[in-house]
């Protein structure tokens, strides 16, 4: 196992925004057959060792894989760019004031009568957003156009943190 | 040590060198072991055919320790020696188990290290040593019913145990002499017992109500491929409250109140007492006859109705944590296709009606919930160990709490999550404040909250030797890495200038590895008499498995994948044991052992790229 190659390398898949999730799952669980450190457990500590460092790795891959944002991140990196430095900051004046709104709906959210009905239609909402996101990064990464992508990417960002503050509400509120 | 003899992936053991494994549950009450015989897991009786242990200790003057029933009887008239629910006060610090301890007639003493030790008649006990007690115990009736030596054991923990109490559970089998397989999750080993039994696939939420702990799981079983998704819970809810629950209402109904230690111990025995009989019956009277002190008050009835109503608001919060960690899953109630029942609490009617409520579907109970985690244990170690020919299971945990780093104003930052799958390694860089800093301390903290206090403190790290430069100029990455045991450890050294920082590592409980050592050897003075043979004897056969083994890949693989010199190396380290192994110093053959494993090490590693390239080679990718 060659921990110095890329993760889509590692997973036989092809360097791409699109990805077989399928196939992802399926080999992740193969690959975790081989080498779980479960599959080690008489061996010698060396050898768990090397079970260890390389199902670390491989949890890693499969974490970055998996997640939309994450990929997009990571085929940035690695085009040697840093997508979430944090000298990286200008955004569309248009997005920051969509993002300023749908802030303030979620804290007025837990005041409103039909709570659930609003909390569902917001992340109905967030969801379109990232998904037709997603469709820009994978236009602009396949066109080569890495400054754009990195500009989606970073609307990605924010979109997928109000997803989580969503869920996190979601959880606090139906408690 | 077993070097090389592992069989290939893929390959089993041959049916003649089936090893002895077993799976232990190691519980605050009572503890199992068990293990697989003819492919089928149960638990091991002892020579009066009981299957549980009390975990009970109870330490006598010049004499070995009593555990189990014989402790028990005890527990009244020898309370300061005799040691229950030990495991509540695994890898906690002096002040946790002062506050857990107040309701324990235990003297409590802090060592030096601040790590609490119970005072006996028989000296200062650490929790640890308490446990090793009760493993050794579980560990010989395995090897009397098995009839041979055990390879290793599966060591069973709750899920939310903290890496400070998966530490100390471990390093108390190291103590009994137990060679640790796994630390495995108790929801997860339930789930195994379960699910390999019945061949099932799908959602699986195991609930498991314990005295006091409640640990919900979910888990994901595909292609024999244990996934699990979350864990969650709360290690203050569990039966016990119950029983409080009860008792409250029985003081409130006779305007009882200021009972002392032994007449709330009599109340909350009769709370239980009706609590179990209202399984059967529709309505029982709670008896005080016999009451410590007291003229004897009325009988109060309470029926099923009442006792009901009692427990609901318990249950409801386990019912809420359970909503929680099915979100966290990313999961709804109806995507759960089964639910396993686990712990003595789950055997409430009660709890098993409001279950099938949330869920809409009838919880699994065909498995003795005490003795369920056990039996997992059981198939997990027949696994590990290598017995079950073409055996594809495999059990994937997750991360119980979040780990991370004290930052500035006492803040904490997360730097892997929970439910992050394990084995899992993350690095973070820190530099410098001033100019010329040349240390700095880290402080490595588990748990969900904001802030420094409210997490539990795992150890401080002092990065020394970082050369001089200007703030911020210094680059130190820290790493940290989780094994499939669920246990920390963590790394660093300074990128900018290349060179290492060393490290010193103060476990902020638990036991550093010279501790173990030290206790390991004072256990041994019990025998001293034969402990210098005993040693020796151990010790070669221990050099004569490393010398066969080496030899044998040696045999296999040397001139492929070893210089000339390598293997040359390794021939005089050989040669070297040899030696040491005719004489009668074990010292000797231990620290040669050591030389030789060490000298191995690489070879190892390479043998195991190569195994796995050629089976790898062997099949199609869609065939492992």
């Amino acid at each position: 196992m060659d921990l110095s190659k890329d993760y889509f390398s590692s997973y036989d898949l092809p360097i791409a925004f699109q990805v077989d999730l399928t196939a992802l799952v399926d080999r992740h669980r193969q690959l975790q057959q081989i080498y779980h450190p479960d599959r080690f457990a008489v061996a010698t500590d060396a050898e768990q060792r090397v079970a260890v460092q390389i199902t670390s790795y491989l949890n890693q891959a499969y974490g970055v894989l998996r997640s939309p944002l994450r990929r997009a991140i990571y085929l940035l990196e690695l085009q040697g760019m840093e997508p979430l430095a944090p000298t990286n900051t200008s955004m569309p004046m248009d997005f920051l004031l969509q993002q300023m709104q749908l802030r303030e709906r979620m804290e007025e959210l837990p005041l409103a009568a039909d709570v659930e009905a609003q909390l569902d239609g917001l992340a109905d909402e967030l969801l379109i957003m990232h998904n037709k996101l997603q469709g820009e990064f994978a236009v602009a990464y396949n066109d080569a156009q890495f400054e754009l992508a990195e500009t989606v990417v970073r609307k990605l960002q924010f979109i997928d943190k109000l997803q989580q503050e969503c869920n996190d509400l979601e959880g606090r509120l139906l408690d | 040590m077993a070097l090389l003899q592992i069989a290939e992936p893929g390959q089993s053991a041959k049916p003649h060198q089936r090893k002895f494994a077993v799976g232990i549950d190691l519980g605050t009450t009572h503890s199992l072991v068990a293990t697989v015989r003819s492919g089928r897991a149960e638990t091991l009786p002892n020579s009066l055919g009981g299957h549980l242990l009390p975990s009970v200790v109870r330490y006598r003057l010049d004499e070995l320790p009593q555990v189990g029933s014989k402790a028990l009887q005890h527990v009244v008239d020898d309370a300061p020696n005799t040691i229950m629910s030990v495991k509540r006060l695994m890898g906690r610090g002096l002040q946790d188990v002062t506050r857990l301890g107040e309701s324990m007639p235990y003297v409590f003493e802090a060592c030096e290290d601040g790590m609490p030790m119970l005072h006996t008649t028989a000296g200062l006990k650490s929790p640890v040593q308490v446990s090793a007690d009760i493993l050794r115990v579980l560990a010989q009736r395995g090897e009397a019913s098995l009839g041979g030596e055990l390879v290793g054991a599966v060591i069973t923990v709750p899920a939310y145990f903290d890496d400070a109490q998966r530490q100390a559970t471990k390093d108390a089998a190291t103590l009994a002499g137990i060679q640790v397989l796994r630390l495995l999750n108790e929801p997860t080993a339930a789930a195994v017992a379960y699910g390999l039994d019945n061949e099932k696939q799908g959602t699986i939420a195991v609930f498991d109500l314990g005295g006091g702990t409640f640990d919900i799981s979910v888990l994901r079983m595909q292609k024999g491929v244990f996934q699990v998704l979350s864990t969650g819970g709360d290690s203050a809810l569990g039966g016990d409250d119950f029983d409080h629950a009860i008792a409250d209402w029985v003081c409130q109904q006779r305007d009882i109140v200021n009972l002392n230690l032994s007449q709330q111990r009599f109340l909350l025995r009769q709370a239980r007492t009706a609590k179990e009989a209202l399984s059967q019956v529709s309505a029982t009277d709670l008896s005080f006859a016999g009451w410590p002190g007291v003229s004897c008050p009325l009988d109060v009835e309470l029926d099923r109705e009442k006792l009901n109503s009692l427990l609901d608001p318990i249950i409801a919060k386990a019912l809420r944590a359970t909503k929680k960690t099915l979100r966290d899953a990313g999961l709804g109630v109806a995507e759960v296709d089964q639910v396993v029942m686990v712990g003595g609490s789950t055997r409430a009617i009660r709890v098993q009606e409001r279950v099938a409520e949330l869920f809409d579907k009838p919880p699994l109970t065909s498995i003795d919930p005490d003795r369920v985690v056990a039996l997992g244990a059981a198939r997990q170690a027949d696994v590990l160990v290598g017995n079950q020919a073409g055996e594809e299971m495999l059990l994937l945990d997750v991360l119980p709490l979040s780990l991370g780093l004290e930052t500035m104003g006492g803040l904490v930052e997360k730097v892997i999550d929970r439910n992050t799958p394990i084995p899992v390694a993350r690095a973070q860089d820190f530099t410098t404040y001033q100019d010329g800093q040349t240390a700095m301390v880290v402080h490595v903290l588990q748990g969900e909250r904001d802030l420094v206090q409210d997490c539990r403190s795992l150890s401080r790290f002092e990065l020394r030797g970082i050369p001089p430069m200007a703030a911020g100029a210094a680059k130190i990455r820290v790493t940290f890495q989780v094994d499939a045991d669920g246990l920390l450890e963590v790394s660093a050294r300074e990128l900018a200038s290349g060179v290492a920082a060393t490290i010193q590592v103060k476990p902020s409980y638990g036991l550093s590895e010279n501790q173990i050592a030290d206790m390991i050897k004072a256990s041994w003075s019990n025998v001293a008499e034969d402990r210098g043979a005993r040693s020796l004897r151990e010790q070669q056969v221990e050099a004569d498995r490393l010398l066969e083994a080496i030899a044998v890949a040696m045999q296999a693989d040397g001139e492929r994948l070893l210089t000339t010199v390598e293997q040359q190396t390794i021939v005089t380290q050989m040669e070297a044991l040899i030696v040491a192994r005719g004489g009668d110093d074990h010292h000797a053959i231990t620290k040669q052992i050591d030389v030789l494993a060490k000298a191995t090490d690489e070879f190892a590693s390479r043998r195991m790229d190569d195994s796995i390239k050629r089976a790898l080679a062997g099949k199609a990718v869609d065939n492992i």
